[in-house]
């Protein structure tokens, strides 16, 4: 079975989208666009409003390869990025003309763009779903998912978390993100109602939503309850809120304890949990009962997934049935799937003699600003490449700040930031630039990351 | 300095957005730069730039020029138009 068919399934299932309070049965989005049946690419860039939701089931019912985008990217990517996958099909409601592209009105809501060309260059029939592993960067680097990724994903998810028929449950996490998409596929697999927003806490509509319909469950990355505390979020009482989901990061410990102290008295639960796109969602994760024993550790695995920790280098290796099929960085990259036994998390990590997992380190050059993943890496060169090829070393401080280091005196804080704010969308308050003479090297040539980082305290 | 000035560069600052760009127009989330990040660094320079502290429910309410100018007016840090 396809997770649209067990989605289907679910006959109860109502969208609601709360700008207009319309509400739709899974069933009125059964094959509700005209599309052609034929397996090739589409390109959503999804916003989590009806719209794309509808959209996004009606591809997941087809034979359709579906990549979910982020619809904020700046244009320049996104023509980059239909450039490199030629989709057949593209839904995006932020453009009214694609050059090369017909308008194809799907149905009386619903306006698609349709390649003339009808490209039909061959996709391995196993790749159901491309994620970005990035996001905003405009990366061409996607992760291939199975229909069988998703599914056992979303099971095991099933197994822990209390979703009941009766929820209503917000999507408040974007879908391009996998903890957004988990949310929504363990959801409409089992829960009453979902929201369809893209309101998130800051914005009063939010909340009027969230005491109109009486949302079940928050889902958040640490960000996201930082703000929560900022706006006292834990200072009130919300008698409909069931259990809340957090991933991206380590809460902070004084954090994490006063969402412990909240939830506890109230018989509300807290799930910390741990995934990757390359694990089509979670790998591991925290049972409420051990929160306030444990609050720094990601728990365990889930169901039918394992943990090796590799005694060299003390990476966390992890295997199950959701471990994705291989990256894509271009349209060739199509036509092969190859289930993973093994994925490389990059992260570091130990194991306490119960049994729990702790994140201590990171051996990719990874940070997580606000919940969302750069590779320091690819940073470092696009800043390179809009500034002549000078040199440059990001480094991550704590997945709290993007550090910028390099040697050019008549360069402007202000330029570097106000690029990166154009380009990655990063706001400058969490950029910090230190202008060097001498960029620290290792003894083989390399910049000296750990070394950089120091230079951090001088900032 | 007038305060409607000192705003307009606080406002500048937070949403790292030019000066000109300052206006009445602007909402939260209507432009990229008026981000949930930026919304609580705003807080965060609205409360030192003018030496209040601003309550929780007037963090959510403050998501146009017009209703943050509104809003300081009640801190009594703007003064009526």
């Amino acid at each position: 079975m396809r997770l649209y068919d067990l989605i289907q399934n679910n006959k109860k299932l109502t969208f609601i989208d709360p700008f207009t309070d319309r509400s739709y049965g899974v069933a009125d989005f059964h094959h509700s666009l005209v599309i052609d049946d034929r397996q090739a690419l589409v390109f959503i860039y999804a916003d989590n409003l009806i719209g794309s939701i509808e959209v996004f089931l009606n591809f997941l019912g087809s034979r359709f390869t579906v990549s979910l985008l982020s619809p904020q990217l700046s244009p320049v990517y996104k023509q980059e990025l239909e450039e490199v996958y030629q989709p057949y099909y593209i839904y995006d409601p932020s453009r009214t003309e694609i050059p090369g592209f017909d308008i194809h009105e799907a149905s009386s809501r619903i306006r698609l763009f349709q390649h003339q060309l009808k490209p039909d260059y061959p996709i391995h029939p196993d790749i159901k779903l491309l994620l970005s592993t990035s996001g905003t960067t405009g990366s061409p680097k996607f992760v291939k998912l199975s229909e069988e990724n998703l599914i056992h994903n979303a099971e095991a998810i099933l197994e822990f978390l209390p979703i009941r028929e009766d929820d209503i449950t917000p999507l408040n996490v974007p879908v391009i993100f996998v903890y957004g998409l988990s949310i929504f596929t363990t959801n409409a697999l089992k829960a009453g109602t979902i929201i369809c927003t893209n309101r998130d806490v800051l914005q009063k509509e939010f909340w009027d939503d969230f005491v109109k319909y009486q949302f079940s469950s928050l889902g958040g990355v640490p960000y996201v309850y930082e703000m929560l505390q900022r706006i006292d979020f834990f200072k009130k009482e919300y008698p409909f809120l069931r259990y809340m989901t957090q991933t991206g990061g380590i809460l902070n410990q004084t954090l994490a304890k006063v969402i412990e102290e909240y939830v506890a008295p109230r018989g509300q639960q807290f799930f910390v949990m741990y995934g990757q796109t390359e694990a089509a969602g979670r790998m591991a994760y925290l049972s409420p009962a051990d929160l306030k024993t444990k609050n720094t550790s990601i728990g365990r695995p889930i169901r039918n997934g394992s943990f090796q920790i590799d005694p060299s280098t003390r990476e966390l290796l992890y295997s199950g049935p959701n471990v994705f099929g291989g990256y894509a960085t271009k349209s060739a990259d199509l036509n092969t799937f190859q289930p993973g036994d093994v994925l490389y998390t990059g992260d570091i990590a130990e194991k306490d003699e119960e049994g729990y997992y702790y994140i201590i380190g990171r051996i990719k050059r990874i940070v997580k600003l606000l919940g969302t993943r750069f590779n320091l890496d690819e940073i470092e060169l696009i800043i390179k490449n809009a500034f002549n090829g000078e040199t440059f070393a990001c480094i991550g401080v704590e997945d709290k700040h993007l550090l910028v280091i390099h040697l050019n005196q008549d360069l402007k804080d202000e330029e570097i930031k106000q690029f990166l704010k154009t380009k990655l969308n990063l706001h400058p308050s969490i950029i910090k630039i230190k202008q060097v003479s001498k960029i620290p090297l290792t003894p083989n040539g390399k910049v000296d990351y750990t070394s950089a980082r120091s230079l951090y305290q001088q900032v | 300095m007038d305060k409607s000035q000192k705003l307009d560069e606080v406002m500048a600052l937070a949403l790292s957005v030019p000066l000109e760009e300052i206006n009445d127009d602007l909402a939260y989330q209507s432009i990229p730069e008026w981000d949930s990040m930026s919304h609580m660094v705003l807080m965060t320079e609205l409360e030192t730039a003018f030496g209040i502290s601003i309550e929780t429910d007037d963090m959510l309410e403050m998501n146009t020029m017009p209703k943050v100018r509104e809003i300081l007016q009640k801190y009594g840090v703007m003064q009526t138009n």
